[in-house]
């Protein structure tokens, strides 16, 4: 008896982990509870019927964007307003996953780990959520891409606050349409990716600094097109003799083909790896498509096209913004968010020499080429790009770059897909999206 | 404003009926921890060598120069296990176990069972024994802690335990009937026979069979009822099984008590039992059918039964039946065959989750009859390299293990009812969703598999938490009673049939909460379907057993 009294001491044991089960089941539940509840198929969430008693969504001014009256989901009342804010607001389904009617719908509707959903509507606590948006300027820079499909995406570099996101093709989630057009679900700014193209010079530049040249003294000649691995690399003018600033700022492939070899492939996968062109990174709790950088097939002409951004490199709208942020940021990017209270991390892509030269670079070619009327007077640096996207179709136009003003330290990125030269098509939404911006902090231009 | 003084009624409610749960789980465990045991020891050994007097607590004990012995005797010419000391209806006696110097009763050498009376000397070795009233004992009493708060106020009575629990009932019913008004009707009437069965369970346990107490039949009604009701507007008919189930299990229940009440009587039945579960898993492997990838049920006339359900009863009962002089070699190999078998028929059946259940009752009954660790480690490596075998074999079963850990990240495949569970837990909350109201009740085979996230989804979690704390609870009890218990059969088959279900509930609480992978099996007491209950009950017969007042209202014991 006395044996088998202490060797069923193991049903002890037994019971023991039994309870640690248990226990880790109501840690997990603590921890994860919010995230489980806030799944698409969540029955309890599904046709609406968790929006009608949500919470109000306002952006930075206390504008309403979407409240719910009477069991009924509203948005804000203008047409433009609503299509603009589609992609962070949402609508009634769970199809676009940046919008926090879909990743904080648990909030909005009112879960909690107490109650779960099991609060009926009237005395369930509704969750607010304030977004970090100006809604006016999202409105005015949606009705700028006058119905081209593209993006564009404005960020404070110093708290990690976007102001301005917005993505086309879009519809109104007041009045959802019959037929969705295509690619209105995703919201490209930061869940698509595309041809760099000439924006693609900036990493070209670094990788180059980073190589050990002495890029001051250095000079590129451009005859309009040149011989680069046994195959040509092209560009739009001949640009004759010229320092890096000039190159920058003329957008010349053949002296960023150059600079590209000069580098060499081992330097520019390096560089483009370690300024986060190839990873993915938070914005508030989505994260962007991870970009694309690969020399591993290329041959020499490639390598040289690749300097161009025009071999297979592909980069997100919202990855732009960051790095323009960290050039702005002496080197150090701070990561976006769009939910007042989020907080955001930073992460370190280059170094306070690399990130100061490039400053002076993207700096000359607006001062002393696009000039400084085109933001109003804000101190920006900038690059556009072009990027070719195949036979038959009109290029991708680009704009990226950031303000230094102390007061309006703002990043941006633009994209125009088919749009066409880039200071063209992407510019003008460049200029409404940064002076808006900017003028949402206090700026008066 | 009306309709805001229904919903704080309503939330209400659900708080309501989360606290009661809790105290009238509460209740039954401080009763049971209250259980006045007998004062003195069975009897006393004194022993006139050394002038020692020893307690005897238990109704079997092995007397030996061995340090595992439950009464030790110094003495170089007494074997390392001796003779056994043991009590049956009929009185006390000693029994030698093969020692080299032999036992002697008032100098009369003795063989096999020797009957033994008050004031009888024994000599084993050089050492004498004589035989002394309980009563005498004058030394300390060592109390086990469970029943550390022993009082001779009588705790709450079985009565109004019971009704407590109707009560408790009749909430759940109430929020039927909140939620859809065409299932009052049967949601009364479902309550209805709940309490008719708690009653006439009662009445039959106390009246005709003179059981003492009712905590552990109280929480197995709470557990039933609770199930059961549930199961009003999800499948009427499930719920009807499910009391007629319990009501039928109940009765085994009693009539198993009585059948196990001579441990002599377990002893020759012994070989029996083995040899009809081994037919009812054969009659399995004949004429199952293949279902949900297990072919673990037949069909007896329109009725669906799963034989093996059945057979974890009687594994419980071969496995822990000892003989007097305890455990001896022959009948642990008997014990090894019978095992093997019983998993490889479940394997054969596609039925891994119970042959699971097996293997861990195995290798529990194994440390504990035998101490022999090495065999249980050597058991445990031969599972590991069957599990091997059955993921190569089974791709299905691969599937489960591949998705086990992360079943978030593929809710509408592999990690379907994982991700379903988690995300109607999440949105029960602490206190549910109100009964009827969850979406998880729509999920297939969710009132078997599934049912702790049902639970958790409409009555919150802290009822289903308290439901799994009860049997956990049943098995540390199972333990505490266990040290005075009547025969090693009792404690030992008490503590394993409580671990065993244990073990069931681990696999499917965990299961399907995504913290073990998910093996389809059943909830005790919970969880739909007939067989289960039967075997339920007839695993919970095993624990009351082995708490010595069970028998000791049903007639005057022989004292001394």
């Amino acid at each position: 008896m006395k044996r088998t009294m202490s060797r069923s001491f193991i049903s002890l044991i037994l019971a023991a982990a039994f309870l640690l089960g248990l226990g880790l089941l109501c840690l997990r539940y603590v921890k994860d509870g919010d995230m489980w509840a806030n799944q698409t198929y969540n029955q309890h969430l599904a046709f609406g019927k968790g929006l009608s008693g949500a919470g109000k969504i306002y952006d930075r001014n206390g504008t309403i964007l979407a409240q719910s009256v009477d069991s009924q989901r509203y948005y804000n009342e203008d047409y433009y307003t609503r299509l603009a804010t589609l992609h962070t607001v949402g609508d009634g389904s769970y199809n676009i996953a940046t919008a926090v009617q879909t990743a904080r719908r648990a909030q909005l509707v009112g879960h909690n780990g107490i109650f779960g959903y099991g609060l009926p509507e009237s005395l369930r606590p509704k969750g607010d959520v304030s977004l970090t948006l100006d809604a006016d300027v999202c409105a005015e820079v949606y009705e700028e891409f006058a119905g081209k499909k593209g993006a564009c995406m404005v960020y404070n570099y110093k708290t990690g606050e976007v102001l301005c996101m917005v993505s086309t093709p879009s519809y109104d989630p007041q009045n959802v349409p019959e037929e969705i057009p295509e690619g209105a679900y995703l919201n490209n700014a930061v869940s698509s990716t595309y041809s760099p193209g000439s924006i693609y010079k900036i990493i070209t530049t670094i990788a180059l600094m980073e190589s050990g040249a002495d890029i001051e003294n250095m000079t590129f000649t451009c005859e309009g097109e040149r011989d680069f691995g046994g195959d040509t690399v092209t560009c739009l003018e001949e640009h004759g003799e010229m320092d890096i600033y000039q190159a920058f700022a003329w957008s010349c492939n053949i002296a960023f083909a150059e600079a590209a070899t000069t580098a060499g492939a081992e330097n520019m996968q390096r560089v483009s790896e370690s300024l986060g062109v190839t990873k993915s990174y938070l914005v508030g709790s989505v994260r962007t498509a991870q970009g694309h950088f690969d020399l591993s097939d290329a041959n020499d002409n490639d390598l040289a096209w690749s300097g161009v951004g025009q071999y297979t490199n592909m980069v997100s709208p919202a990855y732009m913004a960051i790095l323009c942020g960290a050039v702005a940021n002496s080197g150090e990017a701070r990561l976006p968010h769009y939910v007042q209270g989020e907080r955001s991390g930073t992460t370190r892509l280059m170094s306070e020499e690399t990130a100061e030269k490039m400053q002076d670079i993207m700096r000359y070619t607006v001062s002393d080429y696009y000039g400084d009327t085109m933001f109003g007077g804000l101190t920006v640096g900038a690059k556009t790009g072009t990027a070719e996207v195949g036979e038959g179709k009109e290029p991708n136009a680009w704009m990226v770059g950031y303000s230094t003003d102390a007061e309006y330290p703002l990043a941006f990125a633009v994209v125009v897909e088919e749009g066409g030269y880039g200071f063209y098509s992407a510019g003008p939404i460049a200029r409404t999206a940064m002076i808006g911006c900017a003028q949402s902090l206090g700026f008066e231009g | 404003m009306t309709q805001f003084m229904v919903d704080v009624a309503v939330v209400g409610l659900r708080i309501l009926l989360a606290v009661y749960a809790l105290i009238i789980i509460y209740q039954c465990f401080a009763s049971m921890r209250r259980q006045k045991r007998q004062e003195a020891p069975l009897v006393m050994l004194y022993n006139s060598t050394i002038r020692k007097k020893i307690p005897v607590l238990c109704w079997e004990n092995l007397i030996g120069r061995g340090k595992g012995c439950d009464i030790v005797i110094e003495d170089p010419t007494v074997s390392r296990s001796h003779c056994v000391l043991l009590r049956r209806k009929e009185g006390w006696f000693i029994n030698d176990i093969g020692s080299k110097s032999g036992t002697r009763v008032n100098g009369r050498p003795v063989h096999g069972r020797h009957r033994v009376t008050i004031d009888d000397e024994i000599k084993i070795g050089s050492t004498t024994l004589t035989l002394r009233r309980g009563e005498e004992y004058d030394g300390e009493m060592r109390h086990h802690w469970f029943f550390s708060r022993v009082s001779s106020k009588p705790s709450v009575s079985a009565p109004a335990l019971i009704f407590l629990t109707n009560l408790f009932h009749l909430f759940m019913a109430v929020e039927i009937c909140i939620s859809y008004e065409k299932f009052v009707l049967e949601a009364f009437e479902i309550l209805g026979a709940v309490v008719l069965f708690s009653w006439v369970f009662y009445l039959f346990s106390a009246g005709v069979f003179r059981r003492s107490n009712f905590e552990l039949e109280t929480l197995a009604v709470l557990l039933v009822g609770a199930g059961s009701i549930l199961l009003v507007s999800q499948d009427i008919m499930d719920a009807w099984i499910q009391i007629i189930a319990a009501m039928i299990g109940a009765a085994g229940y009693l009539i198993m008590l009585k059948f196990i009440e001579n441990p002599d009587r377990i002893v020759n039945w012994r070989m029996a039992i083995m040899i009809i579960s081994l037919v009812f898993l054969g009659i399995n492997l004949a004429f199952g059918r293949m279902e949900f990838g297990a072919a673990n049920r037949i069909y007896i006339g329109g009725v669906s039964v799963q034989p093996s359900e059945i057979v974890k009863v009687a594994y419980i009962f071969v496995g822990a039946s000892a003989l007097d002089h305890l455990q001896t070699k022959r009948n642990f190999l008997e014990f090894v065959v019978f095992s093997a078998l019983c998993v490889g028929a479940l394997a054969l059946m596609g039925d891994f989750g119970t042959a699971l259940i097996f293997f861990m009752s195995f290798i529990m009954i194994s440390i504990i009859r035998s101490g022999d660790y090495k065999t249980s480690v050597l058991a445990l490596a031969g599972a590991a390299f069957a599990v091997v075998i059955i993921l190569k074999f089974k791709p299905y079963i691969a599937q489960r293990f591949a998705v086990w850990g992360h079943a978030l990240e593929d809710p509408y495949n592999a990690g379907y009812q994982q991700s379903g569970v988690l995300t109607y837990i999440a949105s029960g909350g602490l206190f549910g969703v109100g009964v009827g109201n969850g979406i998880l009740r729509y999920y297939g085979a969710s009132e078997t598999d599934l049912v702790f996230g049902i639970i958790t989804e409409e009555i919150g979690l802290i009822i289903a938490l308290a439901f799994a704390v009860v049997l956990c609870g049943l098995v540390v009890y199972s333990r505490a009673i266990g040290t005075r218990s009547r025969s090693t059969f009792y404690s030992i088959s008490a503590s394993c049939a409580a671990s065993m279900m244990l073990v069931q509930a681990s696999l499917n609480i965990f299961g399907c909460t995504d913290i073990l992978p998910l093996t389809g099996v059943t909830l005790p007491f919970i969880s739909a379907g007939g067989s289960s209950m039967l075997s339920s009950f007839g695993l919970l017969a095993f624990i009351k057993a082995a708490d010595e007042r069970t028998y000791n209202r049903s007639k005057r014991l022989p004292q001394r």
